[in-house]
Order: structure tokens, then C-alpha cells, then sequence
């Protein structure tokens, strides 16, 4: 960085400094939310399996339930309820971060364009594949 | 190198940037501070109006950029501190909620009642996070133990809170947490109402639907709060490597300059002077 500013001839002004700093904080901010999705995601596997056992489950016998640090005795069906309570708030978490995650992904596809058109190879935006 | 002091500024407002005249910054990072307070760095944008424009020469200005720098980056891990610490609350604080919202769907249901409706963007603002502190500050692992094991005693000694028993319901079974890896068997005589625990000692009984709207305040404050610190610590990176990139800048005039005098001096074109040679 420290030539190429000024020996290569482009000068970074300060609306191309913002663009840059834009772009490095949405991709901090994808990395994050990506990380908090896979959490969230695995979660809802974890009810979607409990789901299963407790519709195969005796009804008529409690099943320890568990709510923060406490297991409440319930009937399988009102576990089931409960948790269609809470999977309805995991759902909406997820489509919470799922929305925020297409804002990083479009403002860092409009930045690229405008960073690439005045710097050309001079400048590196790609991320991991992976991460696509 | 120029005579730093040949070209006094017109306008040297003191303090701004710990003393640094404002000539050749952009105009948008001069007195700007994000919602937080937290000023902008300068952006350098002419390198050598700034240079010349300055009292100290290259030295000073480097020093005051790298004493910036060390500012926003202390700013920065006391603000990740903070966040550690809401990150570490906020589950909590749901999953209280969680048990109290159950307790309260299930009286609602033996009552035929409505639970409450928590209205979405309750007005809270920034003045309650010192409430939101109050709360959380101890540590709330004991929280749900206490919560029942208080509804049990009120019921046994409360008349008054005896008669807010639904007539009928089956008793609540639960096993809670008495110890880490220790879990006893408790049935939870419900009343309508739970404690909760505020910190400082105290524990406050209250009604079902009022402990629900408090709590949904108190995460969503929460919530609120750690987006913020989120953001000023975006902010903060974005601060440094502006800062980065100053001291890159001014350092870069400074060799250049330094090497086009000594080429001067002895006119000896030394390997490092050719790199720099397309620049005049």
C-alpha cells in the first residue's frame, strides 16, 4: 500500500477511500452473519428432528422439556406446541439475517463495479469462493 | 524538503486533530463525528498542502497520526469488552423471557384468556441502558431456579396471591438446575405472577403480562445497544486504516523528499532513487 498509492500513478481520493472502507465493513459483515446463519440453521435441523420424535412419542407421556436451564414436564403435544413457538422465532431470525446478508451481497456486487472501473487490477475484491 | 514554517496556514483551528491545521484534508472528515460522538479521522487528500501547511514537520505530524491511531484502537477494545458483555446478556435475558411466555401462554390457556401482545418498537431509547445494566450486571445462571423456587414460597405464604391460583389446572412439573450438573424435581404452583431478579440484591414480583413487556423492553434495548457498538466498532476500523493510509501517505512524501535532496546533494543516483524517478 504504501508505494502504490502515489507511484502508480491513481490517486485514492476520498470517496474512493469510503468506497473501500464500505466494502471491507460489508465484508466483515457477511462473514458474520453467514456464521450466525449456519448456527441458526443447524438449530432448526435440531427441531426438525425433535419434531419427528415427539409426533412419534406416547402422547399421553410427559417428556422433559427444556426452556432455558429448566426441563418442564409436557405432554407431547404441548412440547409440540411449544415448539412451533419457538421455530416460528428461529424462522424469522433466520430470514432477518438471510435479508441482511443480500444487502452485503448486493452493496459490496455495486461497489466492485465502481472500484474495478477506476482501479482496474490494481485493486483485489475477491473473496473465498466459498463464501459465494 | 521545504521550510514547514514558511507556509503558515490561515486557519489553524487548535485541538481538532490534537493541533494539526486542516490544510489539504478533506472537508468531510473535518469536526464530523458518527452518532456516537466518535470523531472522524482526517483524510488527507493533498499530501503536500498538508505537509506545508503544518507547524511540526514530518516527525511531528507522524507522531500525532500514530498517537490518533492508538486512540480509536484503544476505543476499540473497550468497545469490544462492552460487546463481550451485552453479547453474554442477551441470551439470557430472551430465554427468561422464553419461560415467561410460556408460564403465560399456559395461564392464558387455563384462564381462556389473551396473552399480552408486546407492541413492536416499543419507544425505548439510549437513557435506559443504564436499567438494562441494573438488570444483568449479576450473574443470571440462577435465574429460572430462583424464579420458581420463588413462586413456590409466595404461594405457600401469600394469601392473597393464593387466590390468583387457577382452580383445576394440573400442577407444572419441572426439573431445574440446582447445580451445574445437578438437577432436582420441583413443581411450580403457578400464580400469575413471577420474581424477577433485578440485580443489586433484589428480586421484584410481577404479573405474567408485566414481566413480559419489561423483559421484551430490556432485550430489545439490549439488541438496540449491541447493534450500536457493533457499528462504532465498524466505524472504529473504518477510522484506523483512513489513519493507515495518512501516515503512508506523509511518510512517502517525506523518503521522496529526503532522497531527492540527498540526489541533489551529491547527484548520486542510488537503485532506491530510480524507483522513484517516474514520479517527477
Amino acid at each position: 500500500m504504501r508505494q502504490e498509492d502515489e507511484s502508480e500513478g491513481i490517486e485514492v481520493a476520498w470517496e474512493d477511500q469510503q468506497r473501500i472502507s464500505a466494502f471491507s465493513k460489508y465484508n466483515t459483515r457477511l462473514s458474520s452473519i453467514q456464521d450466525e446463519l449456519k448456527k441458526l440453521q443447524e438449530e432448526k435441523e435440531l427441531y426438525d428432528d425433535l419434531e419427528m420424535e415427539l409426533e412419534l412419542a406416547d402422547e399421553k407421556e410427559p417428556v422433559p422439556y427444556q426452556l432455558a436451564s429448566t426441563f418442564f414436564h409436557l405432554t407431547p403435544p404441548q412440547a409440540l406446541r411449544q415448539l412451533s413457538l419457538e421455530r416460528r422465532t428461529l424462522q424469522k431470525d433466520i430470514r432477518r439475517l438471510e435479508k441482511r446478508r443480500d444487502e452485503c451481497v448486493d452493496g459490496m456486487k455495486g461497489l466492485k463495479i465502481e472500484l474495478y472501473a477506476k482501479f482496474g487490477n490494481q485493486i483485489n475484491l475477491e473473496t473465498d469462493p466459498k463464501d459465494d | 524538503m521545504s521550510e514547514p514554517n514558511a507556509v503558515a496556514g490561515p486557519s489553524k483551528p487548535k485541538g481538532a486533530f490534537g493541533g494539526i491545521a486542516t490544510i489539504g484534508i478533506h472537508s468531510d472528515t473535518i469536526d464530523k463525528s458518527n452518532p456516537r460522538g466518535i470523531p472522524y479521522a482526517p483524510f488527507v487528500t493533498n499530501v503536500d498542502d498538508f505537509v506545508g501547511g503544518q507547524d511540526a514537520g514530518v516527525e511531528g505530524i507522524m507522531g500525532s497520526f500514530k498517537e490518533m491511531t492508538s486512540k480509536y484502537q484503544y476505543m476499540e477494545v473497550s468497545l469490544q469488552t462492552r460487546r463481550k458483555g451485552i453479547e453474554s446478556k442477551i441470551p439470557d435475558i430472551a430465554e427468561t423471557l422464553k419461560v415467561v411466555k410460556f408460564l403465560e401462554a399456559r395461564r392464558c390457556k387455563s384462564l381462556g384468556t389473551q396473552p399480552t401482545v408486546v407492541p413492536k418498537d416499543s419507544n425505548e431509547s439510549d437513557e435506559e441502558q443504564d436499567d438494562e445494566d441494573a438488570l444483568s450486571d449479576e450473574p443470571e445462571s440462577e435465574d429460572e431456579d430462583d424464579l420458581l423456587a420463588e413462586a413456590n414460597e409466595l404461594e405457600a405464604s401469600d394469601e392473597q396471591l393464593e387466590s390468583g391460583k387457577v382452580p383445576g389446572q394440573k400442577a407444572l412439573k419441572t426439573l431445574y438446575e440446582l447445580n451445574d450438573t445437578l438437577f432436582a424435581e420441583a413443581e411450580v404452583e403457578e400464580n400469575g405472577q413471577v420474581g424477577l431478579w433485578l440485580g443489586a440484591n433484589t428480586m421484584l414480583m410481577y404479573p405474567l403480562g408485566e414481566a413480559v413487556l419489561l423483559l421484551s423492553e430490556k432485550l430489545s434495548t439490549a439488541k438496540k445497544n449491541l447493534n450500536n457498538i457493533k457499528e462504532d466498532l465498524e466505524f472504529l476500523r473504518e477510522q484506523v486504516t483512513v489513519m493507515e493510509v495518512n501516515f503512508a501517505r506523509v511518510h512517502n512524501v517525506s523518503l521522496s523528499g529526503r532522497r531527492l535532496q540527498k540526489e541533489g546533494d551529491q547527484g548520486k543516483k542510488g537503485e532506491h532513487v530510480k524507483s522513484l524517478k517516474d514520479q517527477d
